[in-house]
């Protein structure tokens, strides 16, 4: 597999992704979207870094960090929904418009 | 015999993307998710770094996918009816999601990259890694683990009851 | 004395007065009243004195320089304005201790007094100004005070709405007054009065005779507008609304007057201008006329007093026109002393049977109260002209200027006033002294909480106005000396026509409302066109009515049409587009996250595919 075959499949999961993100009512599915979206860029830095960057150890450190992250970001999101759910009895995205104009 | 371990890691991938991003369950997507994780763990190692797919493996699909179990358990998402779609709402998201994959396939199809000579076999070792994250990525590294203390610390902070003793 | 230090006592006591009444006093109004009256007081013994001195060089004290223009600040002691300014500070004196009777249960009297100081300042001021820009700037000062003093009770609309019209009209004067002072300015260079009127350096000598009466006519404008007369007379018996002490300053000695004393302070000036005279002797004639048959059929006492002062302005600017300086300033002294008189003795009817109806203050006993039946009796003979009191030789002095060329329809017409002079003064004499039957004075009307009748202070000054007005009429020597003007005497043959249409007008008066057996009603209710023509005035309110309010209403209405429609209605649609732009666009902010992120999606994807195509 090339690089380009590597940044197709990361495409489609990301696009994958993306109609998570805008399609479920569910927050926690929501989530998944957009962790299916980090992975896919996890991937794509990965490939970059196999394929067309000299210095092997930067794209490695780029996904580590980035794990770091996500599961930063997951703890904040999690709990944000757990809050809403105590607060409103609801995670459905749809529900949530207080900054309706 | 490499070609078609690679293969079923992609459609690993695939699968489980689908499943994730196209199934009303939760528990289904929750679950695709972690197919998809595992697969990607397997392209990272196919990629020549078992470093970051140990990793991969670790937090993501035993930390992260464990986490939203549990707060879907807490939630009782679960036990609810999936609401239902609507059509317009999935129509939209839809092409929403097709005008992106496809604009940015026509930008990848069009890009040329790039490509560098073949690294020495020992440069995807855990050592380089390992020193990079202490000299050159230090100052990231240690942001990190500060950015990892704040999310715990604010996740607990919005998470928990008012302080007034009131449980909604 | 220095004239400084006694000009300064003269025109800044009453300044002082008014600044400490109305910003420490205004919960003291006894406090108030004294120091008014102190310095009415103060004003009154400066300018004395300033008179016994006689005239003087004026001062003159640089205010500014613009380009070559110097406006100079400064007082003016000729025989004018020293006699003058006695006058108007002995007037307002009495009006001020009059009023401290007649105001007495004014709730905001404070405020009435400090205005009489304001306004006797602005008077005072304008009297002595040197500068003919000076003169101007007191002349819209006593034209504002006037207004407060009209408007006083504005709690009455009416009487808000004759402040308002007395400002208003006498503003359409002097709008024709300062295009006046500005032409002056552009032909003389300066606006110093002695400057001006000299006779080889002044404005006459400067100035071409078209430009000249230009001048003369806009000034003449101004003084129509501030002396009421016609066709800008309206406004006078509108402004009886104000307390009747006001009536009795504005229009016998001041207000009123400030226009008779602006054209003899530049008499010369309009002697050099034919048509300017001949403009003003038909317009003085048509109001001593106009004035005096709407006098005739007047019932409220006030209104009567006002259209004849309205009428004895034209007598003023006759004489002035005539060409005699000496008649006109005679008259104006003489008069503001009879008018006075009769103004409060016509407030002490008023205050005691609360009525401004003549018949009313008859049957209810007007003549039982002395002193203002001796004031009534004093100042309408006066008035009428009865030899050997103040208006007889002042109006005389009238008729031998109009006459002196041979008789004119001017003088005519100043003898058929003079007539209707008499004729409506005892009219009004009579109806309040020979009433058909009298009521007796019911016990209540002792308990009606005004004590006395006719308290000193307000018996005291009609009782000095009736002394003056008595011998006002031997001060023509001293008066005609005061202005530099050797008395002409007048042969008993001349006086005969005057003394004959007066004792016709008695005599008349006499048949309608004096004997036992009259009719009380004027001979003039036989013809009744002309008896409404006077009551409404010769319709010149009902002409102004539906020419001018209506043309201006009219066009007001169209003003606002255009405002409405056309700029609010532009700007009005500019904001409801943006507010329906805006409400089409609150549409899309439906507070769906993934809607809105959606579209940003959507937006990178195309991005993206314009950026592949290689664009």
């Amino acid at each position: 597999m090339n690089l380009e075959s590597f940044l197709l499949l990361s495409l489609v999961l990301f696009s994958l992704g993306l109609f998570a993100v805008l399609a479920h009512r569910n927050l926690i599915a929501v989530l998944i979207g957009v962790e299916l979206m980090m992975n896919a860029a996890s991937l794509n830095l990965m490939a970059f870094n196999r394929f067309s960057v000299t210095d092997p150890v930067t794209g490695q450190v780029f996904v580590l960090i980035i794990i770091g992250l996500a599961a930063a970001e997951v703890a904040i999101f999690l709990s944000i929904i757990l809050n809403l759910y105590r607060t409103r009895r609801t995670i459905d995205a749809e529900q949530l418009t207080e900054l309706k104009g | 015999m490499e070609q078609a371990v690679q293969y079923l890691f992609v459609g690993l991938v695939l699968i489980g993307g689908g499943m994730a991003a196209l199934s009303r369950h939760v528990l289904y997507n929750i679950i695709g998710l972690g197919i998809s994780l595992f697969g990607l763990a397997g392209l990272f190692l196919q990629l020549g770094s078992p470093f970051v797919a140990a990793m991969q493996l670790l937090i993501y699909l035993g930390g992260i996918t464990v986490a939203i179990v549990f707060a879907m358990m807490l939630s009782i998402a679960m036990t609810l009816d999936p609401p239902p779609r609507t059509p317009v709402k999935t129509g939209f998201a839809a092409i929403a999601a097709l005008t992106f994959g496809v604009g940015l396939h026509g930008l990848i199809s069009t890009a040329t990259f790039a490509t560098a000579p073949p690294a020495p076999a020992d440069a995807w070792a855990v050592a380089h890694i390992g020193s990079a994250l202490l000299e050159r990525y230090n100052l990231v590294f240690e942001t990190l683990s500060v950015v990892l203390l704040l999310a715990i610390i604010g996740a607990i902070l919005i998470a928990r009851p008012d302080r007034t003793g009131k449980v909604a | 004395m220095e004239p400084l230090s006694l000009i300064l006592l003269t025109t800044v006591a009453p300044l002082a007065a008014f600044t400490l009444a109305i910003l420490l006093l205004m919960q003291q109004p006894r406090l108030a009243q004294i120091v008014v009256i102190g310095g009415g007081t103060l004003s009154l013994a400066g300018a004395a004195l300033l008179l016994f001195q006689g005239p003087m060089a004026p001062l003159r004290y640089l205010w500014f320089t613009s380009g070559d223009m110097q406006l100079r600040f400064g007082f003016l002691f000729d025989g004018i304005s020293l006699m003058f300014g006695v006058a108007v500070a002995l007037i307002t004196l009495c009006v001020m201790v009059y009023s401290l009777g007649y105001m007495g249960h004014d709730p905001s009297k404070t405020r009435y007094f400090a205005m009489l100081a304001l306004f006797e300042w602005a008077m005072l001021s304008f009297v002595y100004a040197v500068d003919l820009l000076q003169s101007f700037i007191f002349w819209e000062l006593v034209g504002l005070a006037s207004f407060f003093l009209i408007g006083f009770w504005y709690e009455k609309p009416s009487a808000t709405a004759a402040a308002k019209k007395a400002f208003l009209m006498t503003r359409v004067g002097d709008v024709g007054l300062f295009i006046g002072v500005l032409l002056v300015l552009q032909v003389a260079g300066h606006f110093d009065i002695p400057g001006l009127l000299a006779a080889d350096t002044g404005l006459v000598a400067q100035a071409k005779p078209a430009v000249l009466t230009m001048i003369t006519l806009l000034i003449f404008v101004g003084i129509v507008g501030k002396s009421a007369q016609f066709p800008l007379h309206t406004w006078l018996p509108d402004a009886m609304e104000g307390p009747t002490p006001v009536s009795a300053l504005l229009h016998s000695a001041t207000m009123v007057a400030a226009g008779v004393y602006l054209m003899a302070r530049l008499h010369p000036l309009f002697m050099g201008s034919e048509t300017t005279l001949g403009v003003i002797l038909v317009i003085a004639s048509i109001t001593a006329l106009l004035a005096a048959t709407m006098a005739m059929v007047a019932t409220d006492i006030k209104k009567v007093l006002a259209y004849s002062s309205i009428s004895q302005l034209g007598f003023m600017l006759l004489g002035l026109a005539a060409g005699s300086l000496f008649a006109g300033v005679f008259h104006l002294i003489t008069h503001a002393l009879f008018k006075a008189l009769l103004f409060l003795c016509s407030g002490l009817f008023i205050h005691h049977f609360e009525s401004n109806d003549l018949a009313q203050i008859g049957r209810r006993g007007g003549r039982r109260m002395r002193f203002a039946t001796a004031g009534l009796l004093v100042g309408g003979a006066a008035l009428a002209g009865i030899p050997p009191l103040g208006g007889f030789f002042s109006k005389e002095e009238i008729f031998a200027a109009l006459g002196q060329d041979g008789v004119t329809i001017y003088s005519i017409v100043a003898l058929l006033a003079a007539f209707l002079t008499a004729y409506y003064t005892f009219r009004m004499i009579f109806l309040v002294t020979r009433p058909a039957h009298m009521e007796q004075p019911a016990p209540e009307d002792h308990a009606h909480g005004h004590g006395r009748a006719e308290p000193w202070s307000m018996a005291l000054p009609v009782l000095l106005l009736t002394v003056g007005a008595a011998i006002a009429g031997f001060w023509g020597s001293a008066i005609a000396s005061g202005l530099g003007i050797g008395a002409a005497h007048h042969s008993l043959a001349s006086m005969a026509p005057a003394v004959l249409v007066v004792i016709a007008g008695v005599l008349l008066a006499w048949m309608d409302f004096g004997r036992q057996s009259a009719a009380r009603v004027g001979f003039i209710a036989r013809i009744p066109a002309l008896e409404k023509l006077f009551n409404n005035g010769w319709y010149v309110d009902a002409f102004y009515d539906a020419v001018v309010v209506r043309t201006t209403m009219l066009i007001a209405t169209i003003l606002h049409a255009v405002e409405n429609k056309l700029f609010d209605g532009s700007f009005d649609r500019l904001g409801f587009s943006v507010l329906g732009i805006g409400a089409g666009t609150t549409r899309l902010q439906n507070g769906w996250v993934q809607f809105y992120a959606g579209w940003t999606v959507i937006l990178i994807g195309v991005a993206a595919a314009y950026i592949g195509m290689g664009g």
